[in-house]
C-alpha cells in the first residue's frame, strides 16, 4: 500500500535499474544486466554465422554482444543475435520430457520416454519393417549432435527414412552443386563480397534475412550490385541495378544469359576447356533459348538482358549470391546449376571475388549437409559408392551391410508415406512443420495418423503441442559443439548457462536414447560422453574429403575466429574458396559439368479463379516459425503478425487500404485476417506475406509442388485469390492476362512422385 | 565450463574492428571539439538497409523495455513498381543547437552540455510533467511509466566520453550511423538546410537539428509514410482538462466580481465574501488537479523553477499566485478592509489571472503540435471565462442582488457567443496549407473518431450558452427569480461540460509533428 502511494507520488525512478556502469570487456553497459563472465559463441539463427559473446549473471544469460575479431560480423549483431539471451529464457520452453496421457502431454522422468518410445520404435520395426520409422531432423543443431543423430538413425535404427528441414530450404543448392560440380560444398568467401566487381544477388532478401553481410558489400568500394528478384525487397534498394524479374523465371533468364555469353563468344574458351564438360551439348541445348524468347518468359527486355551478360563478361570479378528465391522452387536445382553454367562458361570461380555462392538459411545446415547422412554419407559420400562406403565402414569400425546403399524419402516422400500409412512412428528434432511445411490442413491430417509422433525440441511450438512424447532439449547457449555457416566457416558455440529444468543437449538424448537398443550405444558411440568425442571421430570421417575437418580442433577454431574447410595438413588454417586450380571438381574427371538445363512453366499458373502470386519469405524481427523470437518483447513489438503486400492497383480493385484486414485463398485453404500493406515494392497481380506466423498461417496455401531431384517445396509461387470485406469475391482476371505456355516449354507434373523403393530387409 | 573460463576473452574497448567504418567497434575515434563545435548524429539514408539492429542495440543498452524507444527506424516509400524507393529514418535525439524540450522544461532537467553539445536529461529534478514530449518537434523524449519520468537518447554519452561508441553506432552493419563533429555557426549558416531534412520530418530551422542526413540523388516528389494508416488521438490529459477549465472559470467569476466591486462605487449593490469565495473555489479545485498528471506530484511545486524559459513555470507561478490572492481579497471581504484597497487588490489580482491564463495559453503555442498553435487556442482559453460570469449572475440571483443579473447575464451570453465564433473558427482554419498533413489529420479525428462529441460540444454551448442564458433574461424581467436561478444554474452547468468536452477534443485530436514511423509500431510515442 505504501509502496503503491510512492508509486504514485513519484518517489522511485527506478536509478538503480536503469544505471549504466563499467565492464572490462564491453565498456558502459546496463549495471542490471552486467554479467559475472562473457562467455566465446556463435550465433544459433541464421547462416551468416555470426561470433558473438553470451554475458552470463548469476547463472542466466542476460546479454549478447557481437564479437568485433570474428571474421564473419566484426562486432555487429542482428536484432535476433542482439536479444538471443532472452531466447533462452522464454517462457514457451520445455522444462521436462512428457508423454501424453488421456489426452494431455504430463511430464515424466527420461527414462519413461526414452522406455516408451524405444519400445514403440522396437515394435513397429518388427511388424512394419525398421523404415516404418522415420526421422525429420533441422538446421539447427551442432554438427556434433547432426552427426551423432544421423549415424545413430541409419545404423542404430537401420532407417534411412530420415531428412531434415533442410531440404525446405537448401536441399537444391546442394543437389545443384552435386550434379555441377560433383560434391556439395558453396564455394565462396563473404571476403568475396568485398573483392567483386560485380555482384548479382538473385532471389535472395538479404536485408531482412542476412543484414549483417551488408557489412561486406559496403566493405567493398567499387562494387556494382544487382538485384534479381521479382520483388522490391528491401534488398533492391541496395542495387545500382535492380531487375524485376517474373516470379519462377530464373532458369530461362541464366540460360538465356548463357546464350548471349555464347552467342557474343564472350566466354572464356581457355577456362571451359581445362575445366568443363558438356560444352557442346549446352550449346545447342540453348538454341531453345533466344533473348527474345527469354524475354518474354521473364519480362525482363533483351537491353537488359545483353546489359546483365555484357556486367558478367566485363567485370573481373563476378559473384552471385543466392537463396530461397532460387532454392524453394520446383527448378530449384536446375536453377542452381543455370548459374553454376554461367559461372563456369565466363571463368568466375575459385577466384577471389568469384564465384556461384549459396547464402545458407540455418545456423548449420551446412553441418547436416556435410555431417548428418541424409543427402550423403557423411562427408559428402555419395550413397551407391561403394568404395566410399567400405572405407566409412572402416574408419568408424562397423560392418559394410549395415551402411545404407541409397538415399531413403526426402522430406515430402516421408509426409507422403506417413499419408499411404507406410510409416508409422515419426521423431522430429528441432523442427516445427506445421507452420513450415506445404499444405498445412493436410499435413495436420496426415500427422494425425501416425502411431507415434515423438518431437525433439526447447519450445512448445505447434508440431509439440500434437506429439505423443516430448524429448525436452537444451537450446543455444546451453550446449557445446560447432556451426558451420554458408562460406564454410565451422565456429565454435559454448555452453553459457546450464540446461533449463530437467531438459538435455541433444547430444546427450541422442547417447541416452541409443543406450535402450540392445548393442548399438557400444557398437555406434564407444565410450562417447561429450561432443568432441563426436566431433573427433568426424574430423577423421572428413579426412580426405572436400569437406576435410582433420586439421581443426576445438581450440583451434576459437583461436582463428572460425576456419573455412577444408582445413587439413595442406590447409592448416582452412581455404577461402574451393575449387582454386589447387583443389579439382570433385566429378570422376575433375571437370565440372555444364548442364543443360529446361525451363517449365508453373503446373498451377494464375486463373479466373485464383489470378495472384503468392510470394512468400522472411522478415528480419523473427526467426522461422517464431519458437524462438516470439516471446523476445522487442521482436514481437516490431513484427507482431503477418501481413500482406499488395500493390496499390490491386488494393484499388479490393477497395482495401493499409491497415485493413483481408483474406486470401488457394485451392487448398483459406488464410482469414491478414492486414492488408499497400506497397509499390511487388508488382501488380503479386503479394508477399512473411510464412513465420501460425495465427496467419499462410503455408495453409502453398501447394505440393517439389523439386524433383532435392526434394524442396515451390514454397514461393501459389496461384491464389484474395477477399476484402467490399470485393469478397475478389480479383477478376482480364482475358489478356491470363499467360498461355509457351509451345515447347512444356508444363510437368510438380507433386510428389512416388517411387516403388525395395524396403531394405531388417538386418 | 571449465572451457568456458579458458576462451579467448579479449578487451574490446580498446579494440577496432577492421570494418574502415565506425560500425563493429566498441570504441570510436572522433576528433576532440574545437570551440563552436558540437558531436552529432549522422544518418545515411542510403546505406541503411532496414535491419532494425539500431533500435534493439539502444534498448539492450540501457535496459529499456520494448514499448520504450529511445531510437525507432520508420518507413517510407514512394515511385511506382519497378521504380520504387524506399526510404528509412533511424532517428533518436537530434542534439539540437535550440532544442524545444530544454526552452520549455519548467524544471530545467535537460542539459546541453557545453563541451559536446549533447542534449541530456537529469532524471532526478524531472516531474514527469510530459511537456517535452510537446514541444520536441521529433517526438524524441518518451514517458517512461514505470520510472515515472521522461527519458530520452543521450548520445550514450557516458560511453562517448570515454571513447567508446554509442550502442546504434557500435550496432549497425551497414554503418549507416556515425557521430560526427559538426562546427555550429557553419550548419546554421549554411548546411542545415541541405542536410539536415528529411521526409515528413519538421523543418530543422525550428530547434536546429543537427543531424545531417545522406538522402537517395532520385528520391520520387511524392513520398508516403508507412504507418499512414495509423492514425490514434492523443492522450486525453484528464486531469488537464479540468484544471484549464476551471482555472478559466475563475478568471472570469474574479473578472464579474471585480466589475461588481468597482460598481457599487458608483452605488449599485456590494460584492460579498460569499461571491469572492464563490469564484476561488474553481481555480482551487483545478490546480492542484493538474498534479495528478505528473508522474512525479510530489515534486509538482518545482515546475516553477524556470521562469525564465518556460510558459509552464509561469503557468505555474501565476496561476498559484492568482488563486492565493483569490484567497486573500476573501478575506478581505471578510476583515471589511477599504474597497479602495480591496479594489487594487483586486486589480493585481486579476491582472496576475489574466497573465496567469495567457501563459496557460503559450503552453500550447508550439510548433510541434500544430492544431494547437494557432491564435484560436488563445482566444478559446480566455473564452471560457463567460461561465466565471455566468456563475456570478447565478450567484447574484440566489443572494437577491437582482439588479445584477441581467447585465452579467448578458456579458455571459455575449462571452458565449464569441466562444462559439472562436470554435468555429479554430475547425475552419484546419484547412491551412502550412502543416496540411498534420492539421487534415486532426480534421480526421473530430470527424471520423468523435463526430458525436464534436456534435454535442456545439450544441451544448448553443443550448446552455444562449438559448438558456436568453430564456433566464426572459423570467428576470418577469421578476420570476427562482426559475432564473435553475435556469442559470442549468445553463451553468451545460456549458460547464460543453467546455469540458471541447477541451478533451483540444488535448486528443491533436497530432503532433514527427518522423515517418513504422508500419506496425507507428511512432511509438503517445
Amino acid at each position: 500500500m505504501i509502496g503503491k502511494i510512492k508509486d504514485f507520488l513519484g518517489f522511485d525512478i527506478k536509478e538503480e535499474k536503469y544505471k549504466l556502469s563499467h565492464d572490462d570487456t564491453f565498456g558502459m553497459i546496463s549495471d542490471e544486466k552486467k554479467p559475472d563472465k562473457w562467455v566465446f559463441s556463435t550465433c544459433g539463427y541464421c547462416g551468416v554465422g555470426c561470433g558473438l559473446y553470451i554475458g552470463v549473471k548469476d547463472g542466466k544469460a542476460v546479454y549478447t554482444k557481437g564479437n568485433p575479431k570474428h571474421f564473419v560480423n566484426k562486432g555487429t549483431l542482428c536484432p535476433k543475435g542482439l536479444s538471443e539471451h532472452q531466447m533462452i529464457n522464454s517462457p514457451h520452453r520445455i522444462p521436462s520430457p512428457m508423454i501424453r496421457k488421456n489426452g494431455e502431454l504430463q511430464d515424466v522422468s527420461w527414462d519413461e520416454a526414452f522406455t516408451k518410445v524405444s519400445n514403440e520404435f522396437k515394435r513397429i520395426a518388427r511388424e512394419h519393417g525398421p523404415q516404418a520409422v522415420s526421422v525429420i531432423g533441422t538446421g539447427q543443431f551442432l554438427t556434433e549432435e547432426f552427426y551423432t543423430l544421423g549415424k545413430f538413425v541409419q545404423l542404430g535404427l537401420k532407417t534411412n527414412n530420415y531428412d531434415g528441414n533442410t531440404t525446405l530450404c537448401m536441399a537444391s543448392a546442394v543437389m545443384g552443386y552435386k550434379q555441377s560440380l560433383g560434391s556439395d560444398g558453396p564455394t565462396s568467401s563473404y571476403e568475396d563480397f568485398e573483392h567483386a566487381d560485380t555482384i548479382f544477388l538473385v532471389g535472395a532478401n538479404i536485408a531482412d534475412n542476412h543484414p549483417i553481410l551488408t557489412l561486406h558489400i559496403n566493405k567493398n568500394p567499387n562494387k556494382k550490385v544487382i538485384v534479381i528478384d521479382p520483388r522490391a525487397s528491401k534488398t533492391s534498394q541496395m542495387a545500382d541495378l535492380f531487375v524485376p524479374i517474373k516470379p519462377r523465371t530464373d532458369l530461362a533468364l541464366y540460360n538465356g544469359l548463357a546464350y548471349i555469353v555464347m552467342e557474343q563468344g564472350w566466354e572464356d574458351e581457355g577456362y571451359i576447356k581445362a575445366n568443363t564438360n558438356g560444352y557442346k551439348e549446352l550449346r545447342k541445348h540453348l538454341q531453345d533459348y533466344p533473348p527474345q524468347e527469354v524475354a518474354n518468359i521473364t519480362g525482363i527486355d533483351v537491353k537488359t538482358l545483353y546489359e546483365l551478360a555484357r556486367e558478367f563478361v566485363s567485370s573481373k570479378k563476378v559473384i552471385t549470391g543466392w537463396t530461397m528465391g532460387i532454392n524453394q522452387s520446383f527448378m530449384g536445382t536446375d536453377t542452381v546449376s543455370a548459374i553454376i553454367n554461367l559461372h563456369l562458361l565466363t571463368g568466375h570461380i575459385g577466384r577471389e571475388g568469384t564465384g556461384p555462392f549459396s547464402i545458407t538459411g540455418q545456423c548449420n545446415a551446412m553441418g547436416t549437409r556435410e555431417t548428418g547422412f541424409t543427402s550423403s554419407l557423411p562427408g559428402y559420400r555419395n550413397y551407391g559408392d561403394e568404395e566410399a562406403l567400405k572405407e566409412y565402414a572402416k574408419i568408424v569400425n562397423v560392418p559394410e551391410e549395415i551402411i545404407p546403399r541409397e538415399r531413403g524419402y526426402k522430406y515430402a516422400e516421408i509426409i507422403d508415406a506417413i499419408d499411404r500409412g507406410e510409416i508409422k512412428a515419426l521423431w522430429i528434432t528441432a523442427t516445427n512443420p506445421l507452420v513450415s511445411f506445404v499444405n498445412q490442413d493436410k499435413l495436420r491430417k496426415t500427422l494425425a495418423k501416425l502411431d507415434l509422433l515423438v518431437v525433439q525440441d526447447a519450445f512448445m511450438g505447434d508440431t509439440a503441442q500434437i506429439a505423443d512424447v516430448i524429448f525436452a532439449a537444451a537450446t543455444w547457449g546451453e550446449k557445446e559443439g560447432v556451426y558451420t555457416n554458408s562460406e564454410r566457416r565451422c565456429n565454435k558455440a559454448n555452453k553459457a548457462v546450464e540446461p533449463l529444468g530437467n531438459s538435455k543437449g541433444d547430444f546427450d538424448i541422442i547417447l541416452e536414447f541409443s543406450k535402450y537398443f540392445e548393442g548399438v550405444n557400444e557398437m555406434l558411440f564407444p565410450n562417447w560422453s561429450e561432443p568432441r568425442d563426436a566431433f573427433n571421430e568426424w574430423r577423421k570421417v572428413s579426412k580426405g574429403q572436400l569437406c576435410d575437418y582433420s586439421g581443426m580442433t576445438y581450440e583451434l577454431i576459437e583461436e582463428l575466429g572460425g576456419i573455412q574447410w577444408p582445413c587439413n595438413e595442406e590447409h592448416p588454417k582452412g581455404t577461402k574458396r574451393l575449387y582454386s586450380p589447387d583443389i579439382p571438381f570433385r566429378t570422376a574427371d575433375k571437370k565440372a559439368k555444364l548442364l543443360c538445363l529446361e525451363w517449365h512453366p508453373m503446373a498451377e499458373p494464375i486463373s479466373p479463379e485464383f489470378p495472384v502470386i503468392l510470394n512468400t519469405g522472411r522478415t528480419v524481427e523473427q526467426w522461422h516459425t517464431r519458437t524462438k523470437t516470439r516471446a523476445i518483447d522487442i521482436l514481437d513489438n516490431l513484427a507482431p503478425e503477418a501481413w500482406v503486400d499488395i500493390s496499390p492497383k490491386d488494393a484499388k480493385k479490393l477497395k482495401v487500404k493499409s491497415g485493413d484486414r483481408m483474406s486470401l485463398s488457394s485451392p487448398r485453404g483459406r488464410v482469414d485476417d491478414v492486414v492488408v500493406r499497400v506497397t509499390e515494392s511487388v508488382r501488380e497481380g503479386t503479394v508477399f506475406v512473411p510464412f513465420h506466423f501460425n495465427e496467419q498461417l499462410v503455408n495453409t496455401l502453398t501447394s505440393e509442388s517439389f523439386c524433383p531431384k532435392s526434394g524442396e517445396p515451390n514454397f514461393k509461387q501459389t496461384a491464389i485469390q484474395l477477399h476484402s470485406s467490399e470485393v469478397p469475391e475478389g480479383i477478376h482476371l482480364k482475358e489478356e492476362e491470363s499467360s498461355g505456355a509457351i509451345a515447347h516449354h512444356k508444363v510437368v507434373y510438380e507433386g510428389v512422385t512416388h517411387k516403388e523403393k525395395e524396403i531394405l530387409k531388417s538386418l | 565450463m571449465q572451457e568456458n573460463m579458458s576462451t579467448p576473452l579479449e578487451n574490446f574497448i580498446n579494440y577496432k574492428a577492421d570494418t574502415n567504418m565506425q560500425c563493429g567497434n566498441y570504441s570510436i575515434d572522433i576528433p576532440p571539439l574545437k570551440e563552436g563545435e558540437q558531436y552529432r548524429f549522422h544518418f545515411d539514408a542510403v546505406a541503411c538497409v532496414g535491419c532494425r539492429c539500431c533500435e534493439v542495440a539502444c534498448n539492450e543498452q540501457n535496459n529499456n523495455p520494448a514499448d520504450i524507444k529511445w531510437r525507432r527506424v520508420g518507413e517510407m516509400e514512394g515511385g511506382e513498381f519497378p521504380a520504387f524507393t524506399q526510404l528509412l529514418n533511424s532517428m533518436s535525439c537530434n542534439h539540437c543547437i535550440d532544442p524545444e524540450c530544454l526552452i520549455g522544461c519548467p524544471t530545467e532537467s535537460y542539459i546541453k552540455i557545453a563541451e559536446t553539445g549533447i542534449v541530456v536529461h537529469d532524471d532526478d529534478t524531472c516531474i514527469g510533467c510530459q511537456y517535452c514530449t510537446w514541444n520536441c518537434p521529433y517526438g524524441v523524449p518518451v514517458f517512461h511509466e514505470e520510472r515515472n519520468i521522461v527519458t530520452k537518447c543521450h548520445m550514450c554519452h557516458e560511453r562517448l566520453d570515454v571513447g567508446e561508441s554509442p550502442a546504434c553506432v557500435q550496432a549497425c552493419p551497414a554503418g549507416a550511423i556515425e557521430i560526427e563533429v559538426v562546427n555550429v555557426k557553419e550548419w546554421l549558416e549554411c548546411d542545415i538546410d541541405e542536410q539536415a531534412n528529411m521526409p515528413f520530418l519538421p523543418d530543422a530551422r525550428i530547434t536546429n537539428s543537427t543531424t545531417r542526413y545522406t538522402l537517395p540523388d532520385d528520391l520520387p516528389e511524392q513520398m508516403k509514410e508507412m504507418d499512414e494508416h495509423i492514425l490514434k488521438p492523443a492522450h486525453k490529459e484528464l486531469p488537464l482538462v479540468f484544471m484549464t477549465v476551471l482555472t478559466q472559470i475563475s478568471l472570469g467569476g474574479f473578472l464579474a466580481l471585480f466589475l461588481g466591486d468597482f460598481m457599487s462605487l458608483f452605488g449599485f449593490e456590494n460584492t460579498n465574501w460569499i461571491m469572492a469565495l464563490l469564484v476561488m473555489i474553481p481555480a482551487a479545485i483545478g490546480l492542484p488537479l493538474s498534479a495528478l498528471h505528473l508522474g512525479r506530484p510530489f515534486l509538482a511545486m518545482t515546475a516553477m523553477k524556470n521562469i525564465k524559459t518556460s510558459w509552464l513555470s509561469r503557468e505555474a507561478l501565476a496561476l498559484g499566485l492568482f488563486t492565493g490572492l483569490m484567497s486573500v481579497v476573501v478575506a478581505s471581504y471578510f476583515f471589511n478592509i477599504s474597497i479602495l484597497l480591496r479594489l487594487i487588490l483586486e486589480a493585481v489580482t486579476l491582472s496576475i489571472g489574466i497573465y496567469g491564463i495567457y501563459a496557460q495559453s503559450m503552453i500550447y503555442r508550439i510548433r510541434a503540435r500544430p492544431s494547437w498553435n494557432r491564435i484560436t487556442t488563445n482566444f478559446k482559453f480566455f473564452g471560457v471565462a463567460y461561465i466565471g460570469v455566468f456563475l456570478l449572475a447565478f450567484i447574484s440571483s440566489v443572494s437577491s442582488i437582482h439588479e445584477a443579473i441581467i447585465p452579467l447575464t448578458t456579458l455571459g451570453m455575449l462571452g458565449a457567443l464569441a466562444q462559439l465564433f472562436f470554435s468555429y473558427e479554430d475547425i475552419r482554419t484546419l484547412d491551412a496549407k502550412e502543416n496540411e498533413y498534420q492539421l487534415q489529420r486532426t480534421k480526421r479525428l473530430l470527424n471520423e473518431n468523435f463526430k458525436k462529441v464534436k456534435v454535442i460540444r456545439f450544441v451544448t454551448l448553443i443550448i446552455g450558452g444562449v438559448l438558456l442564458p436568453l430564456l433566464a433574461l426572459v423570467f428576470v424581467s418577469a421578476s420570476s427569480i427562482t426559475a432564473a436561478s435553475v435556469i442559470l444554474f442549468l445553463a451553468m452547468l451545460i456549458t460547464f461540460s460543453s467546455e469540458l468536452f471541447d477541451r478533451f477534443l483540444f488535448y486528443t485530436t491533436v497530432v503532433p509533428l514527427g518522423m515517418a514511423g513504422g508500419f506496425f509500431v507507428g511512432k511509438q510515442r503517445g
